[in-house]
């Protein structure tokens, strides 16, 4: 009898250890030669899956902008922001506008399939539109004024009708082409089920989990809870057909450890718990110089990555003194920017002096579009308190009462700057804004509010007491670049408004900029684009109504290639170039099929 | 009187303490009278530079050169750059290029070299990691005329032509004298994340940790000795209702008290004083109790019935008949609550909740930005040891007179 049992559980612990060797269960640890570990991107669990809401808290499975994240979900292309082209993905081929340029029409690929085997057709694309609209999604609502309709001419055509103004010309073409690569395409037949099981209620139908969604891209939900999100690759993801990439993604899972804090995660990059970080690492350049850890980043010398955005300090343009423009910029020119490259970013910006002053980012594409020579006498390199003093002197705004500030219309100047509390980087270039005062007799203190608490004053009107000069972003990049950017630092559609998460928060307002952003989109002569741009430039840099502080990469991305390697590298770019967005956003998806294991 | 101070000054404990404190407070004095830079100028342009002596190149270029013969200057300068790793790294690149393992010796530096200037080509390096692939390119370049003996030029921009002008050179056994050059900056513990002087501002944050433990130990021990004084000998109703309110503050735990505290007064008007005085609203509570409990076991001693019966006022009493005999008590006590004031700034400065950023040092903020830059985990020792080493001495040195003190007031451990 007792024999009987021991050779029972024998052959029963046997089969148990079989099992257990073939399929893995979720939650069970990953082999690592097969995952992906990333941080930088979740923090805290995941709350659902729904593409329709813009509250899942899942990082790499939904977020649709300018550089989509296609890891779950798929857009009919995916930007390129090296090369600033649209490559598709679910579509097939390029897309094409009418004559008369109110039209676009692009296929479908054939090989496109949902996860549950289904194809993906130009029904799911016009039926995703019609949701978008109708529950208000953040999609339906940034495009719907942009956006006439979306429909099927057949099962793989779709055909995209621009909102034309009253000249008969399309509203804004850029913000039309811009959707086809910022936005999922999602299964008709799920949207119909989720929408039955809400009852059409909007709220209802954005706040479900969607737990049982239907995708088309290469991995799905495999594990997730409060430590950790797993994906998991689809044996039989479309994208492997000949169409498309030809074989599946490198690796079979993408792991998301949710980290306590940045320096939890830089501790796990360091040890090749991570493979791709997305966080700011100060002095990432010790890893290897100092360290010889396995690390790199998408450059090997600085600035280390591809500056996109402009972090820019906003002047708020009702307090008293700020409404002079030689305030503003004696303050912009006494800043010394060296020092907030060197050390708030540990040089991972690129400096002034190699790319001068103006509203593009440092990428070569948005470089050449506006006239450098014509800027040139405008720029300002900074830390030059001796040409904000005469500035200031010959505009009169002098120190009367001799107490060592400054005074206009008899009051002193005296300013508060301020960001996030915590926002580490920011904070320490806030610092350095304020430095610079003293130098001109300028009185700017600093405050550093609870980002909770930031947010809603300074997306509102009026800005109260405490914040003259305050720091928020601009735009990185993106298929409407660099006119969006542009149009949100300093169009006056957003000035003085309320929950304005736009930008231009100092409430800057110029008719002259206002038409020339408005021409834009329209043009497609290069050389009147190249001339409207140089102006705006002009107008920017004559006007200071805010000043950028640094130059910042659109994703922070550093790889340990302790397991894999291969990654996206600007010293040895492969054609097209793949961004150094993690692997996971817009055309740096591309970087998972290039993965190899370390030898 | 003299005879207490001449006791107390005879414990160990108690004068290692003094001592030690006695100069973290000295140097926290004259230190800014000799070194007159403000403790938050920014000097570096760069993060967390290491120790030590800076010497402007400029300078050295431009100062009065003496030739010096020195045998081993060669060797030297070869093995700060060729290291046993280094050459180990250079065999191993050797051999995946397909030179024979056997004909690389590491040892011989002239053949090596040869071997590795002749051999290496970055386009070589295919299917290596990218991190290694820059490791030998950078590798490479430090190795650059490494075994050379020729100097270097020194050239300047023609203003004109805009040409290269050789302007001057130098031979590889040149020197300077450290004295003669002008410009040198000694930084003995390097620079923290804004490029400040971490020595000046350790200093500097000394000093405002101990002043905002001054006024916390102060603010906490005044009101726990009225309180405790006021409940102890007048008794009844009024003890009733203190004890009751101290309990209250008993159960409620003193930092989560603070943490809210701090918070809800905002960043605006947090500074160094605000936060002092908000540690010591919030520590007072267990030198009630102790001096209470106290002031009842004083209360009907024989002197005080006599002060009693002669008229005298409440607040006499307490005053002379009362306080002198648990004056020593409670200037222990003081000397613990300045120590724990310490190190709660400290506590609430790493959590950010500390005085305002960057208006003054202190030892917790330091900490705090230490920390945000990631010191620790890319072992940047400089800006955080110094900090603890200080907070570590400060409190230790303040438990040592405490110690010191108890031993010889406690009549239980007196020897």
């Amino acid at each position: 009898m007792k024999k009987m049992h021991l050779g029972a559980l024998l052959v029963l612990s046997a089969l148990f250890a079989a099992t257990s060797a073939f399929a893995l269960n979720p939650g069970d640890p990953l082999p690592r030669s097969e995952t992906l570990y990333f941080n930088g991107q979740q923090w805290g669990p995941v709350v659902g899956w729904n593409p329709y809401s813009s509250n899942n808290n899942n990082a790499l499975a939904v977020a649709q902008q300018d550089n989509a994240r296609v890891v779950v979900f798929e857009s009919p292309y995916v930007y390129n922001m090296l090369d600033g082209k649209q490559y598709p993905l679910l579509a097939d081929g390029p897309f094409a506008w009418n004559a008369k340029k109110t039209e676009i029409t692009f296929k479908i690929k054939a090989a496109a399939k949902w996860s549950d085997g289904t194809p993906v057709t130009a029904d799911d694309v016009a039926y995703t539109w019609t949701a978008n609209v109708k529950y208000e999604t953040g999609a339906g609502v940034n495009s719907k004024d942009y956006i006439d309709t979306i429909t099927a001419v057949n099962a793989k055509t779709v055909l995209v009708k621009a909102k034309l103004g009253a000249d008969g010309k399309p509203v804004n073409p850029l913000q039309v082409i811009s959707y086809l690569s910022s936005n999922y395409v999602i299964q008709k037949a799920w949207t119909m089920k989720l929408e039955a099981r809400t009852g059409g209620d909007a709220t209802k139908f954005k706040a479900d989990p969607a737990d049982d969604f239907v995708a088309s891209g290469p991995y799905t939900k495999f594990f997730a809870d409060e430590t950790k999100v797993v994906y998991v690759r689809n044996e039989n993801y479309w994208g492997k057909d000949k169409s498309m990439w030809g074989k599946l993604p490198a690796p079979k899972y993408l792991a998301h450890t949710i980290f306590a804090d940045n320096n939890a995660g830089f501790a796990a990059l360091k040890a090749g718990q991570v493979d791709v970080s997305q966080q700011f690492n100060a002095n990432i350049q010790d890893l290897w110089l100092k360290e010889n850890l396995p690390i790199s980043t998408y450059l090997s010398k600085a600035p280390y990555g591809i500056g996109a955005s402009l972090p820019t300090a906003f002047y708020n343009l009702k307090s008293p003194g700020l409404d002079q423009v030689a305030v503003r910029k004696a303050i912009a020119m006494a800043v010394d920017y060296a020092t907030i490259i060197s050390n708030a970013m540990t040089n991972q910006s690129a400096t002034f002096t190699q790319v001068p002053r103006s509203l593009m980012n440092p990428t070569a594409g948005e470089q050449a579009l506006y006239d450098k020579a014509a800027v040139k006498s405008l720029q300002w390199a900074g830390k030059d308190a001796a040409g904000a003093n005469k500035l200031l002197d010959a505009a009169g705004i002098k120190d009367t009462n001799g107490d060592g500030w400054r005074e206009y219309q008899g009051k002193k100047l005296s300013y508060v700057a301020t960001c996030p509390n915590g926002w580490s980087d920011w904070q320490a270039a806030i610092e350095v804004v304020a430095a610079a005062g003293k130098t001109i007799g300028i009185e700017i203190t600093t405050n550093y509010p609870e980002w909770s608490v930031y947010q809603t004053v300074v997306t509102n009107t009026p800005l109260p007491d405490g914040y003259d000069i305050l720091m928020m972003w601009s735009d990185g990049a993106g298929p409407t670049q660099p006119w969006g950017r542009i149009r949100h630092l300093i169009s006056s559609e957003f000035a003085n408004t309320n929950n304005n998460w736009n930008g231009n928060w100092g409430g800057y307002v110029n008719p002259a900029a206002d038409a020339l952003i408005k021409s834009i989109p329209g043009e497609t002569n290069a050389a009147k684009l190249k001339a409207a741009y140089t102006k705006l430039v002009q107008i920017y840099l004559t006007d200071v109504p805010s000043f950028t502080l640094m130059y910042r990469p659109q994703s922070f991305h550093a790889v340990n290639e302790s397991v894999w390697t291969n990654f996206p590298s600007g010293d040895k770019p492969t054609n097209p170039p793949v961004p150094p967005l993690d692997l996971t956003d817009g055309y740096s998806i591309a970087g998972l099929y290039n993965l190899k294991l370390t030898k | 009187m003299n005879n207490t101070i001449k006791q107390v000054f005879r414990s160990p404990k108690f004068l290692v303490g003094f001592i030690i404190f006695s100069m973290i407070l000295l140097t926290a004095v004259i230190y800014p009278v000799i070194v007159r830079d403000p403790p938050l100028a920014i000097l570096g342009q760069g993060t967390f530079f290491e120790p030590g002596v800076y010497v402007s190149t400029f300078d050295t270029f431009q100062a009065k050169r003496y030739k010096l013969d020195l045998e081993d200057a060669a060797t030297k300068r070869i093995a700060a750059r060729l290291g046993p790793q280094e050459r180990q790294d250079l065999k191993a690149w050797l051999v995946t290029a397909g030179v024979p393992e056997a004909s690389i010796d590491t040892s011989d530096t002239t053949a090596l070299m040869d071997l590795w200037v002749n051999t290496y080509d970055p386009a070589k390096s295919e299917g290596m990691t990218s991190a290694k692939r820059n490791y030998y390119e950078r590798l490479d370049l430090s190795l650059k005329g490494i075994l050379g003996t020729e100097g270097v030029i020194i050239a300047t921009t023609n203003a004109e032509t805009g040409l290269l002008e050789e302007s001057d050179s130098f031979a590889r056994d040149d020197f300077v004298n450290l004295n003669q050059i002008p410009v040198v900056r000694v930084l003995p513990l390097g620079t923290d994340n804004f490029g400040r002087d971490m020595l000046t501002e350790l200093i500097a944050a000394t000093r405002t940790s101990l002043l905002i433990g001054f006024v916390a130990g102060i603010v906490a021990t005044s009101i726990g000795l009225i309180l405790g004084l006021m409940a102890g000998y007048i008794g009844g109703i009024v003890d009733d209702f203190i004890m009751f309110v101290t309990n209250l503050f008993t159960v409620i735990p003193s930092f989560v008290l603070l943490i809210l505290i701090s918070f809800s007064i905002g960043q605006e008007s947090r500074g160094a004083f605000t936060i002092a005085v908000v540690i010591g609203l919030t520590s007072w509570v267990w030198t009630t109790r102790a001096v209470r409990a106290q002031v009842f076991s004083l209360r009907n001693r024989d002197h005080v019935n006599l002060s009693k019966l002669s008229g005298h006022s409440i607040f006499r009493i307490m005053l002379k008949d009362i306080l002198p005999y648990i004056a020593s008590y409670v200037v222990m006590a003081l000397i613990l609550q300045i120590s724990s004031g310490i190190l709660a700034e400290a506590a609430l400065s790493i959590l950010g909740l500390g005085p305002k950023t960057t208006e003054v040092p202190t030892l917790g903020l330091m900490m705090n930005w230490a920390m945000i830059y990631s010191a620790h985990v890319t072992g940047k020792w400089w800006a955080y040891i110094p900090v603890l080493v200080d907070i570590a001495l400060v409190s230790f040195s303040m438990n040592l007179m405490n110690t010191g003190l108890d031993q010889v007031f406690n009549p239980a451990l007196r020897e």
